[in-house]
């Protein structure tokens, strides 16, 4: 169960212990709840869209029934209702894709995405298809798409996140799933989707998102460095203890030799002897989560309300919210 | 109706027909066919009034301020703020943003012959804000110090484009080469159905000479002065269009809308009103 989801039954399950005795009231609650939910989590971009839908449905849901508790029955009983339904969004966005994956298609795909996956199972039915998937370090979760693809008789190979511009030319489409999809028309998903994104544009491939309605979120990000996830530590500079002054040298040859001792010893770098080399911890927790692919490297968005174009996300998303 | 059309012409005489009035104007003539017949004289004026202040509430002071708010939020400590000539929506912008305590600087481009930047200057100056002011040939040597464009907008177009004081398109076309996000606030009254695509159609023409030296510390420079002469004839256009290619995101009252998609602008209003 994805986190907006499970957010929508959290709040419906708070509504039903609440004794809030107007909509006023209720509405403070579900925002203290959300908040609450948030708190908990890492990542909230998705939880957050999950919230915004649920609250913005119970605030502009029509007041027919003559007493408030009725009214919040109504609003429990359509919060698991939307729910349960919701969960069949990904086999409906399994079928709009259908149609665009042809026979002996090669398709490039990052890290793990559920629709994603139940899009290419569903491909596989009917169609022969191969795949290629990103490693998505530092989680390496592409591995788990490699095993979940390899264990039902798809073809898959893994490929490296730098690899993605090698690979890019023998592939017929790119396709991924999604935290969210904002009001630009733009996607938050796992890092490396935007490199993906604009990689594909310069080879003219086509690049689709899968996205759920439930991740459709009101955030408007100017710019990677404007998403809620960014914050002052991700991509900053170590301090480093200055560096000891050395004497101007005489000629060219005498200062590397200087200058390099005197980095090595601040450092302290403890040389591996492994061919292979890794981050360290820290090094990656200054490396961020998610990005943001803008709505022009989008070709389309496939989800259970059609499949649209990113500015037609806007649309929706206004006239969703605007009641 | 036959009463306001002389009306209407004088305005026009004084000022060429622009995409606000004729809303306005359209707005307001909807209103006088919707009102009731029955209705008395005095009472039916007076209804009209109301709406007329309504609109003027509503549509520009009210949306004002949910621009303030909405367009201040997307102001971070450290940004380093570009804005052009002078828009009394981004005025207001900067002013709340500074007012909540967010620390970013301003740099102010400004051209001729309006030099409007200069009155904005002093009034973020006196309030505080850290700024810059440089003319817009200067424009490129700045621009990797940027962070963030705010402009506004004189209107804004079914086809995402903005006609806006001459030089904006320079400033946005610039930022966006450099990756700078354009922000331009605009509030809803300012939409035309219209498509826009080039800046000639419907652009207008500053009066001749300095007559925009009402701003005190301003001195005509009467050798910069031109004059028509058989010659030589000067062109000022005042405005130009932005294309939407070059916008990152319009700032309205009924929330912040990509520029393709400006065509949802009468959907949501739709559905407020």
């Amino acid at each position: 169960m994805s986190p907006p989801l499970a957010a929508i039954l959290s709040l419906s399950q708070l509504m039903v212990e609440s004794n809030a005795g107007t909509m006023f009231e209720l509405v403070k609650e579900l925002h203290d709840g959300a908040e609450e939910l948030k708190r908990h989590t890492t990542n909230p971009i998705s939880l957050n869209a999950g919230c915004e839908l649920f609250i913005a449905f119970v605030t502009l849901f029509p007041h027919e029934s003559d007493s408030f508790a009725e009214l919040k029955t109504e609003l429990v009983k359509q919060g698991q209702k939307y729910a349960k339904e919701a969960i069949s969004y990904r086999n409906k966005i399994a079928e709009l894709m259908l149609d665009f994956i042809k026979d002996d298609s090669v398709i490039l795909t990052h890290s793990y995405s559920r629709v994603v996956m139940r899009a290419l199972l569903h491909a596989h039915k009917t169609k022969r298809i191969s795949v290629y998937v990103t490693e998505a370090r530092p989680r390496g979760l592409g591995v788990k798409t490699h095993e979940v693809l390899t264990a039902v008789g798809i073809p898959c190979t893994v490929v490296l996140d730098s690899a993605v511009a090698y690979v890019m030319d023998k592939v017929d489409f790119v396709l991924v799933g999604s935290e969210a999809v904002v009001e630009s028309g733009g996607l938050i998903n796992a890092v490396g989707s935007n490199q993906m994104a604009i990689i594909a544009k310069a080879a003219h491939k086509p690049f689709y998102a899968l996205a759920e309605s439930y991740k459709f979120h009101r955030l408007f990000p100017l710019s990677q460095y404007d998403l809620p996830t960014h914050n002052p530590s991700i991509l900053s500079f170590p301090s480093l203890p200055p560096r000891p002054f050395v004497t101007p040298p005489t000629t060219s040859g005498v200062s590397p030799p200087i200058a390099k001792s005197g980095i090595d010893e601040s450092l302290n770098v403890t040389p591996t002897s492994s061919s292979e080399r890794s981050m360290s911890a820290e090094m990656t927790a200054k490396n961020p989560d998610v990005d943001y692919t803008r709505p022009d490297l989008i070709s389309l968005v496939f989800s259970d309300v059609g499949i649209l174009t990113p500015e037609a996300i806007s649309q929706y998303l206004v006239a969703m919210f605007a009641g | 109706m036959t009463y306001l059309s002389p009306q209407i012409s004088h305005l026009v005489a004084a000022r060429p027909m622009s995409v606000t009035m004729g809303n306005a104007i359209r707005q307001l003539k909807l209103e006088i066919s919707g009102s009731d017949i029955d209705l008395p004289e005095q009472d039916a004026k007076d209804a009209l009034c109301q709406k007329i202040d309504n609109y003027i509430r509503d549509r520009i002071i009210i949306a004002d301020q949910v621009i303030e708010e909405t367009a201040g939020n997307k102001i971070k400590d450290g940004d380093v703020i570009l804005t052009y000539a002078r828009s009394s929506v981004v005025q207001k912008v900067l002013l709340g943003a500074h007012a909540e305590g967010r620390q970013f600087s301003v740099i102010v481009v400004d051209s001729r012959p309006m030099l409007e930047g200069k009155r904005l200057l002093s009034v973020l100056a006196s309030a505080g804000i850290q700024c810059t002011y440089i003319l817009l040939p200067a424009l490129g040597a700045i621009i990797t110090e940027v962070t963030l464009v705010l402009v506004g907008a004189h209107s804004i177009h079914s086809n995402g484009a903005v006609y806006s004081r001459a030089g904006t398109a320079l400033v946005a076309m610039m930022a966006k080469l450099h990756s700078v996000p354009v922000v331009v606030c605009c509030e809803t009254y300012k939409y035309s159905e219209t498509v826009q695509l080039d800046s000639f159609t419907k652009n207008e023409l500053a009066p001749q000479g300095d007559l925009f030296s009402s701003f005190p510390s301003v001195k005509a420079r009467d050798s910069l002065t031109l004059e028509n002469d058989e010659h030589l004839e000067i062109l000022n256009p005042l405005y130009d269009l932005t294309p939407p290619n070059c916008i990152t995101a319009v700032v309205t009252e009924v929330g912040v809308i990509p520029p393709n998609s400006i065509g949802s602008i009468p959907v949501a209003l739709g559905r407020l009103l």
